[in-house]
């Protein structure tokens, strides 16, 4: 069987990545939030196992960066002092998912700084900010993916099933919604809420806005399913034995739309972290201290840090594993069932 | 004796979009009047698009007639309220032609067969699964099929468990809307007996719709030629057949094939 | 007829209906707005005083709504605080600007999209489409910020492109020849951003429709007369698939003012999209208020375009119309 084989690569995929940010403060060597301003932008460094004079060591090791000659901002390795990398080590204490207080880190230097993904204007750790980052727009995505599926189910399925004037007034207002572009959507809902919230409350604001800005498809795709479902014997029959509305959606209909909320929730996921991106790049959504990824590529829009702090971009790349994962594992879904199935229409991204 | 059902001069209009302005209605049913005694069964036999199935879920307490009545033991149903009509329901079963769009195919056998008593609310977990095997029982399903998702049954099967179904809430009436037409001609057969039998043990009444008047003969008492959403024929079921009075019961024994004319004579009507 | 004049009114009902929605979300925190305003030392208390009288603060909203659909109806969209101009001019310049660039790189977009989607879909399964697909797929996965933040990067190492905006310092020195060149290079990179963002979609939804199309009965009784393949691409099969292709080519001309917000603000390309998120980050309300109105009108009217083009193009449209 191709298909379910699949659909459960790239799901155990998923699940993976997501794991890895789910559990960042293992991952990362340091707290996001720790501040180095001895070591501003430097660029990343390289783990070595042979060292300049040429002998191989089997702990692996990095050289700390020192100032070149004469220049105020290019790096070179200091080949003087190794210091090795140890695995497993305890550093800052960090608490698992949340709630469980830990100290162990799956690498760390024993209190030196190594930064493999180089460190910004604060000499923050980016490999580290990237990984709780992580956790900010990944929450982000899958809440705000929750937010507008559960919004859109409940008003697809009333519209369907009770059909009517409810069902021709609340899609004209999918329509509407439709028809807007939602990317202008979601800064003009943002822009008339307050601008200086705690970031927390930004967060929380960014996740409705999100949620609020795309249930009419999900709407749409979940009334046609209930139109269909409704019109079934099966759902006649249980009513000739005197079946209420509420019976009749919780057991059959509700199972049937189940296929068709799930393909959508892997289709608008990478689209919310996506959209969560934006609004904190261009400095509407999460704010600092809190990491996002959106919010660690603001810097690039000065004009210095584009030329010359090059891996301060690598945060972008980030979700491109993540999109593909959700992208991958929604077209499997599509081929697996119909059940699943949505118009190939519905997958285009607009913005 | 007090027929079972009665039903008088029932009408059923949809309306229709004919423009963008006028509004047509579409007449279903008009002034249809019958009869059921009790433990007999009455064949209804119409074309498609003749108005059976709107008939069949109009006596199902589904959809609201337009006009006229309909009577259960005496009872004006038409008249009822809701709740006093959701109490009759259990006594009015449905049989749907399709087993397919009947059962919902991603329910086990057992499931099917006790939803009308989770539904109901009756009896405990447990007596559910007993009285739910126990109608498996009834209509020949072995209890191994219990378990298996619908979906994997045989359509004889599948419409066996419909039956099953519809005994569970031991109803007087159960209208059989083309139930057999989907079978096969051996299976139709089959069911078609396990209909008889039950009718026989547990005092049914049966309105069984159909097209196929030849099906009709076999196990009805009277049958009601219906054309157009209105009755135009209506008798004892052996003189219905050898003497046809109207155009429509003519053409639809000329429909029945016979496997006993040779296929060189013509159709005499 | 009936049928445009329909659609057309449907299209004027969405615009009241976003106009509605647009103005209840300003009238949001009014309150709030205008006293952030009386805090900016730059706006004179008096100025606050004469906006709050304009706009009627305290009338009930349905009141408000229409004076301000009143004002809007004649052009008066309102005055921006932070270019202390009126809006309704600034819209404009923005407006042309952002067309421009989408204008181009929809048409690219699509010059391309058509025949690599219709060449695909011939030799569909076959080498060629397989490589295709694994490349529109690949472009897909890399969603348009991380594309632009990477296109600008390398135009800033390499320095092959300018950076940003619209034309060089001393562009009016130019002859006209190098006045174009200045442009197109400044052009490039947000319009190869912009074509790569929608190309593999587009090549997608076109393989897609013109593949379905390829099995008909009537192509392939084409096939048979002799007719070369060419015409059987192009004028046989892509007539068939035309219509979900037309909704698409109306919805890529619906965004043609929002579809580039993003690029426009990180390649600093003087567009609508930099406009809105200034104003929106210095709360200039009727200029946030305009820009999106702006936008929608052309989503709709977009839409309408497509609905008109479907009528005109599709014969059964026409029947089916007139027979009601």
């Amino acid at each position: 069987m191709k298909q379910p084989r699949k659909l459960a690569k790239w799901f155990v995929l998923l699940l993976l990545l997501h794991g890895i940010i789910a559990a960042a403060g293992f991952f990362a060597p340091y707290d996001p939030v720790e501040q180095d301003r001895e070591r501003p932008y430097l660029p990343p460094m390289s783990i070595h196992l042979m060292d300049a004079h040429g002998h191989f060591h089997f702990r692996p090791f990095f050289y700390p960066l020192k100032l070149r000659e004469g220049s105020f901002d290019q790096y070179e390795e200091n080949t003087t002092s190794a210091i090795p990398l140890l695995l497993f080590s305890n550093a800052s204490s960090y608490h698992l998912l949340g709630f469980l207080p830990a100290r162990l880190h799956l690498f760390g230097a024993n209190g030196a700084r190594i930064y493999l993904l180089g460190s910004d204007a604060y000499g923050r750790d980016q490999l580290s900010r990237i990984l709780y980052g992580g956790q900010v727009s990944l929450l982000a995505g899958l809440l705000g993916a929750g937010v507008t599926l559960l919004l859109g189910a409940l008003i697809g399925m009333a519209a369907g099933y009770y059909g009517g004037w409810r069902d021709e007034l609340l899609m004209r207002i999918a329509e509407l919604f439709l028809a807007l572009p939602w990317l202008y959507l979601l800064f003009a809902l943002r822009a008339f809420l307050p601008l200086a919230v705690s970031p927390f409350d930004s967060f929380l604001l960014v996740v409705v806005v999100i949620g609020m800005v795309g249930w009419a498809r999900p709407a749409r795709l979940v009334r046609g399913v209930v139109l269909s479902v409704k019109e079934r014997d099966f759902v006649r029959a249980a009513r000739g034995f005197g079946a209420s509305d509420l019976y009749l959606l919780r057991r059959h209909i509700l199972p049937e739309t189940a296929g068709v909320i799930l393909t959508q929730a892997t289709i608008l996921v990478p689209q919310f972290v996506l959209a969560e991106m934006t609004l904190s790049f261009l400095g509407l959504g999460v704010p600092e201290p809190l990491s996002s990824w959106g919010n660690l590529l603001a810097s690039l829009q000065q004009y210095n840090v584009l030329v010359s702090y090059w891996w301060m971009y690598l945060p972008a790349l980030a979700i491109v594993p993540f999109f593909l994962g959700y992208l991958r594992l929604a077209s499997a879904l599509q081929q697996s069932t119909v059940a699943y199935k949505i118009d190939e229409k519905d997958l285009w991204n607009p913005s | 004796m007090q027929p079972l059902l009665k039903v008088e001069n029932l009408g059923k209009q949809y309306p229709a979009r004919k423009s963008a302005r006028a509004i047509d209605n579409f007449a279903a049913l008009d002034a249809v009047s019958f009869s059921i005694a009790p433990q007999t069964t009455l064949a209804l036999v119409g074309e498609s698009g003749s108005g059976k199935s709107t008939l069949a879920l109009c006596i199902a307490c589904l959809e609201t007639p337009t006009s006229g009545k309909i009577f259960f033991e005496g009872i004006d149903v038409t008249a009822l309220d809701q709740n006093r009509q959701l109490l009759l329901r259990p006594q009015i079963q449905l049989v749907f032609q399709d087993p397919a769009s009947s059962l919902n195919p991603r329910w086990t056998a057992l499931d099917i067969v006790s939803e009308p008593f989770l539904v109901q609310r009756r009896f405990s977990k447990p007596d559910r699964a007993v009285r739910a095997l126990q109608l498996l029982d009834r209509v020949a399903l072995p209890r191994k099929l219990a378990g298996r998702p619908v979906g994997e049954l045989s359509g004889g099967q599948k419409q066996r468990l419909a039956i099953a179904r519809a005994l569970a809430l031991e109803p007087k009436l159960i209208i059989l809307d083309e139930a057999l037409s989907a079978l096969d001609c051996s299976v139709q057969a089959q069911i078609a007996n396990l209909l008889v039998e039950l009718q026989s043990s547990l005092g049914l009444t049966y309105l069984f719709i159909t097209h196929d008047l030849a099906m009709a003969a076999h196990l009805a008492d009277h049958v009601a030629v219906i054309q157009r959403g209105r009755i135009v024929e209506s008798g004892p079921a052996r003189k219905i057949l050898s003497s046809p009075t109207h155009d429509a019961t003519r053409s639809l024994l000329a429909a029945t094939p016979r496997l006993f004319e040779s296929p060189r004579e013509p159709v005499s009507f | 007829m009936r049928y445009l004049l329909r659609r057309t009114l449907h299209a004027v009902f969405l615009l009241l209906g976003v106009s509605l929605l647009t103005f209840l979300f300003s009238s949001l925190t009014p309150g709030n707005y205008f006293d952030e305003m009386r805090l900016n030392p730059q706006i004179s208390p008096d100025t606050v005083a004469a906006l709050r009288a304009q706009y009627q603060l305290d009338r009930p909203l349905p009141i408000r709504y229409l004076h301000w659909l009143n004002a809007v109806a004649h052009g008066e969209l309102g005055f921006s605080f932070a270019y202390n101009t009126p809006v309704a001019p600034l819209l404009w310049v923005r407006a042309r600007n952002t067309l421009l660039l989408t204008g181009t790189a929809t048409i690219l977009a699509w010059l391309m999209a058509l025949p690599l989607g219709v060449w695909s879909a011939a030799r569909l399964g076959r080498a060629p489409d397989r490589v295709l697909s694994w490349a529109t797929a690949t472009l897909l996965v890399v969603p348009d910020l991380v594309l632009a933040l990477g296109l600008l990067i390398l135009a800033v190492r390499t320095g092959w492109f300018p950076t940003g905006g619209l034309v060089s310092v001393g562009f009016e020195e130019l002859s006209p020849f190098h006045k174009l060149r200045d442009l197109i290079s400044h052009m490039t990179l947000p319009v190869l951003a912009l074509v790569l963002a929608t190309l593999p979609m587009l090549v997608r939804h076109i393989r897609a429709s013109v593949a379905e199309v390829l099995d008909a009965p009537f192509l392939r009784a084409a096939r048979s007369h002799g007719i070369p393949d060419r015409k059987l691409l192009y004028h046989y099969a892509l007539r068939a698939a035309a219509n979900p292709l037309i909704s698409l080519f109306g919805f890529s001309v619906g965004t043609l003012l929002s579809g580039s917000l993003l690029v426009e603000v990180i390649m600093s390309w003087p567009g609508l999209g930099p406009l809105l998120l200034e104003a929106i980050l210095a709360r200039d309300l009727f200029v946030v208020i305009g820009g999106v109105l702006l936008s929608m009108l052309f989503l709709v009217a977009g839409n309408l375009f497509a609905d008109v083009l479907l009528y005109w193009a599709d014969p059964r449209i026409r029947t089916a119309a007139s027979a009601k």
